[in-house]
């Protein structure tokens, strides 16, 4: 379903409580679970027979559609009975259809890791390739000093741990890794697309498309006889903890296995569900979180991310190969300006400021939004802010915003660099220029940073956005998701082999303990980031300009960052 | 900008900040010698071309001592103008950049930096402006030009800034420093001069406006001290803060206006016992 397909209603959720395209994609469209109450006592009237499951996810978008694929494709866990409970109508996005011109404004990027798993759980092989963008480079400049950074796919050398990591995992050379999550490399021979030279250092694809995959892969394991029960256009009315209430269920009480702790779920079509484990992948207002009692702890940025579908003139980009499969960066006072590419001359950005720039830019005629898209990646940021005050309160600007950019585009292109008037070239590559907006793909969203306290409790688990939120700049939300996911399955299905209860809180705690770490870290470093950016007070732009410059300079330290961003390595993975 | 040392040496400040002064006018000839001496290629940046009339494109390596040999020799011989201007260029590039950036927030601002007006003798009519009514603008500069026996054109050209716009901002900061003098009635003074560093460090909230104002007291009388701190800085606090920024206005086009006109536009008063 493409976004311009999106009713009123799904647009200004997606205004409302989505997050950044490429970090925080795991809250969707079809996701905003509303509880009615939650309650800690049980409820007395139950029309409905209860019905029990292994597994009760709550929410279908990515995290959640995902860890079904992974449990059904499991051998002990896919023996399981799962249900998958989401608000919204799943078929949206089996009958996804759109032009090849056209695309969702919701884009993520996907590390090789994230990429390994949706391979392995069936899903890579359900997508359009041809939709899918390779990310073979990066250029992260800050806006103030100038100040720049460069990936290429071509630095991240293959298949081994760097010696760096090496060293401060205490694993020198010799061992392999041994868990799976480290493990990506050899076990994943087609992390190359198209027959590349070096792995890209990620794909860029539409939040629909993964969802599309996913959804296709859930129907395919569903025919081959999974339980596998989705309850879709149905919303949680409530979740009771049932303790010890024999009442309800008599006919359990009976039975020799105790299951008097189990969660029982009120669904809004009169339907009970009773299980063992329930997984929250509901969002970042998690209602299976509030349930379970667990804080969530952070702030909201005084930002919003504002995302669009641009046309680009890949003709305009100086950098090698017309700039192709390269995302671009520019740090700004006011936040990061990122675009992202895609295939046919399009491009997704993903644009955060404050929150008034950020309305002010979704009303902009699409000729001057374009030209203000353009200045953002290239004129100083004094000249953003004088341009950002002429947006007219119904977005109208105030001055000729092409003139203006012109004008002092030719005055900056007539002042050489510091680096040509010593006789150097300036090799600073331009991103390409910005020709037009896809209509209705302009929409902002407040971006946040939360993790929760815990991500287990008796029963409970959280994956995704439920457990932790992001800031978009370094476009690791899905992943970290992703990530969830694939540790989740693999924890569960462990300890079904071991013949434990995959409810009891000592069966997720390994789930926990090698999540909670890398996710803190993640959302720590990009945390701090986000606010080193955040300002043009120049001590701080001085320090943080020659420490990205020295990090330039630093061909393993550099390596090492990438592969801690693609998902490679991870800061203190445990088992 | 470094204005601390020519705060200590009244005549150099005004060669800097007001470089028609007679300071300036002393020693127009020792410019190019001064400016030779550092134009030949360094092994380290070998500089390429002029970006504008007047440009020495300096190394790093020459900017370090230019700077340090100018301060040293501005120390020593206050009158060499040439040295100060030097200096205040050197160190200057934050300070001018913060400036234009504050210009290209204000439409004026901006018409100035597209434009770039120059103040010469010649575009400002001072012979026109000598027939205009007492009280004007014009006539009341003009009046100042005449006593302290100075002109527009005799100004210290900008050499070592490198960025074509940022040296006309520097140009435009020199060329429009009489024009606060005749604004506030302050006089070309250490402590009034002083009282205008205030004033600009209010106004655009940069605190290197500042640096002469620490060591510029020490130079004072007793007497002198007390009145900048309980009569200018006082006025500089609070014209500063209620005031358009100066490098924002046209001031070729409030010739013809009553002083107290331009003055009540801009949100400016007279300093008291100036």
């Amino acid at each position: 379903m493409a976004t311009g397909m999106l009713s009123r209603a799904a647009r200004a959720r997606i205004s409302r409580c989505m997050n950044p395209a490429l970090a925080t994609p795991l809250a969707h469209p079809f996701r905003h679970h509303r509880i009615a109450h939650i309650r800690s006592q049980s409820t007395s009237a139950s029309a409905a027979p209860l019905e029990q499951y292994d597994v009760v996810i709550v929410g279908g978008g990515i995290a959640g559609s995902a860890l079904a694929c992974a449990l059904a494709s499991a051998k002990a866990s896919g023996a399981q009975r799962i249900a998958l409970i989401e608000a919204f109508d799943l078929s949206n996005h089996i009958n996804w259809s759109p032009r090849p011109d056209q695309y969702s404004n919701r884009v993520s990027s996907l590390t090789p890791k994230s990429v390994a798993f949706l391979k392995r759980i069936g899903v890579w092989s359900e997508l359009d390739h041809s939709r899918i963008a390779a990310c073979e480079g990066m250029q992260v400049w800050d806006g103030v000093s100038g100040a720049r950074i460069t990936f290429d796919a071509a630095d991240v050398n293959g298949t081994q741990s760097s010696f760096l990591h090496q060293v401060f995992s205490g694993k020198l050379p010799t061992t392999t890794p041994l868990n799976n999550s480290s493990n990506i490399n050899s076990n994943d021979d087609g992390t190359t697309l198209n027959g590349q030279e070096s792995p890209p250092l990620a794909w860029m694809t539409e939040n629909l498309h993964v969802q599309r995959g996913l959804q296709k892969q859930i129907m395919a394991h569903q025919a081959r006889g999974v339980q596998l029960d989705i309850f879709e256009k149905t919303k949680v009315q409530s979740i009771t903890a049932n303790q010890a209430d024999s009442t309800i269920a008599p006919e359990v009480a009976a039975e020799s296995m105790d299951i008097s702790d189990w969660p029982i779920l009120q669904l809004e079509n009169g339907k009970r569900l009773q299980t063992r484990l329930l997984v929250g992948a509901d969002g970042v207002n998690s209602p299976v979180r509030s349930f379970a009692n667990i804080e969530s702890l952070g702030w909201d940025y005084s930002q919003f991310g504002l995302v669009a579908t641009l046309q680009i003139d890949p003709t305009t980009s100086t950098a090698p190969g017309q700039g192709r499969g390269i995302a671009w960066q520019r740090f700004l006072p006011t936040g990061p300006v990122a675009m992202l590419p895609l295939n046919n001359g399009y491009a997704s950005l993903v644009w955060s400021t404050t929150p008034k720039i950020a309305q002010d830019l979704k009303k902009l005629p699409a000729r001057d939004f374009c030209a203000l898209v353009n200045a953002a990646f290239s004129a100083s940021p004094a000249e953003l802010e004088y341009l950002y005050k002429n947006i007219g309160p119904n977005g109208e600007p105030l001055v000729d915003f092409q003139q203006e950019i012109e004008w002092r585009a030719s005055v900056q292109d007539a002042e050489p660099s510091k680096t040509m008037l010593r006789g150097g070239a300036n090799t600073d590559a331009k991103p390409p220029k910005v020709v037009d907006v896809q209509e209705n793909t302009r929409a902002p969203f407040p971006l946040r940073m939360r993790n929760s306290s815990s991500y287990v409790e008796d029963r409970v688990v959280l994956v995704g956005d439920a457990a932790h939120t992001v800031h978009p700049l370094a476009g690791q939300g899905l992943n970290q998701g992703l990530a969830d996911v694939e540790c989740l399955a693999r924890v569960i299905e462990q300890s079904l082999l071991s013949g434990s209860d995959i409810g009891n809180i000592h069966s997720l705690t390994p789930y926990s303990s090698e999540r909670f770490l890398p996710n803190l870290a993640m959302l720590g470093t990009v945390d701090k980031l986000s606010k080193l950016y955040n300002t043009d007070f120049g001590p701080v732009v001085w320090a943080r300009s020659l420490g990205l410059t020295a990090v330039d300079n630093m061909g393993p330290i550099k390596t090492e960052i990438m592969r801690f961003a693609m998902g490679l390595e991870e800061p203190s993975s445990s088992k | 900008m470094s204005l601390s040392l020519s705060a200590r040496f009244p005549r150099s400040l005004r060669a800097l900040v007001n470089p028609t002064s007679r300071a300036a006018l002393l020693k127009p000839a020792r410019t190019a010698p001064c400016a030779t001496l550092f134009t030949s290629s360094s092994p380290l940046h070998p500089p390429t071309g002029k970006l504008y009339e007047g440009h020495i494109p300096i190394s790093p390596l020459q900017r370090t001592i230019l700077a340090v040999g100018s301060a040293f020799t501005a120390l020593a011989n206050p009158l060499r103008g040439d040295m100060v201007a030097a200096l205040g260029e050197t160190t200057g590039e934050m300070f001018l950049s913060r400036i234009r950036d504050q210009m290209l927030q204000d439409p004026e601002g901006r018409r100035i930096l597209r434009e770039r007006p120059k103040i010469t003798s010649e575009t400002m009519q001072l012979d026109k402006l000598r027939q205009l009514p007492d009280g004007t603008f014009g006539r009341e500069y003009v009046r100042f030009l005449d006593d302290q026996q100075v002109s527009p054109d005799t100004r210290e050209p900008v050499h070592f800034v490198d960025s074509e716009e940022l040296a006309y901002v520097m140009q435009r900061y020199r060329e429009t420093h009489d024009f606060y003098h005749t604004l506030t009635g302050l006089p070309v003074t250490v402590d009034g001069e002083i009282a205008l560093k205030w004033f600009e460090m209010v106004q655009t909230g940069l605190p290197m406006t500042m640096l002469s104002s620490f060591f510029g007291p020490l130079r004072l009388t007793s007497e002198e001290r007390a009145r900048l701190f309980d009569v200018y800085v006082p006025w500089a606090l609070e014209n500063g803060s209620n005031s358009k920024l100066l490098m924002n206005v046209r001031w070729e086009e409030w010739m013809d206006r009553p002083v107290e006109d331009v003055q009540r536009e801009l949100g400016v008063q007279s300093c008291p016992q100036a």
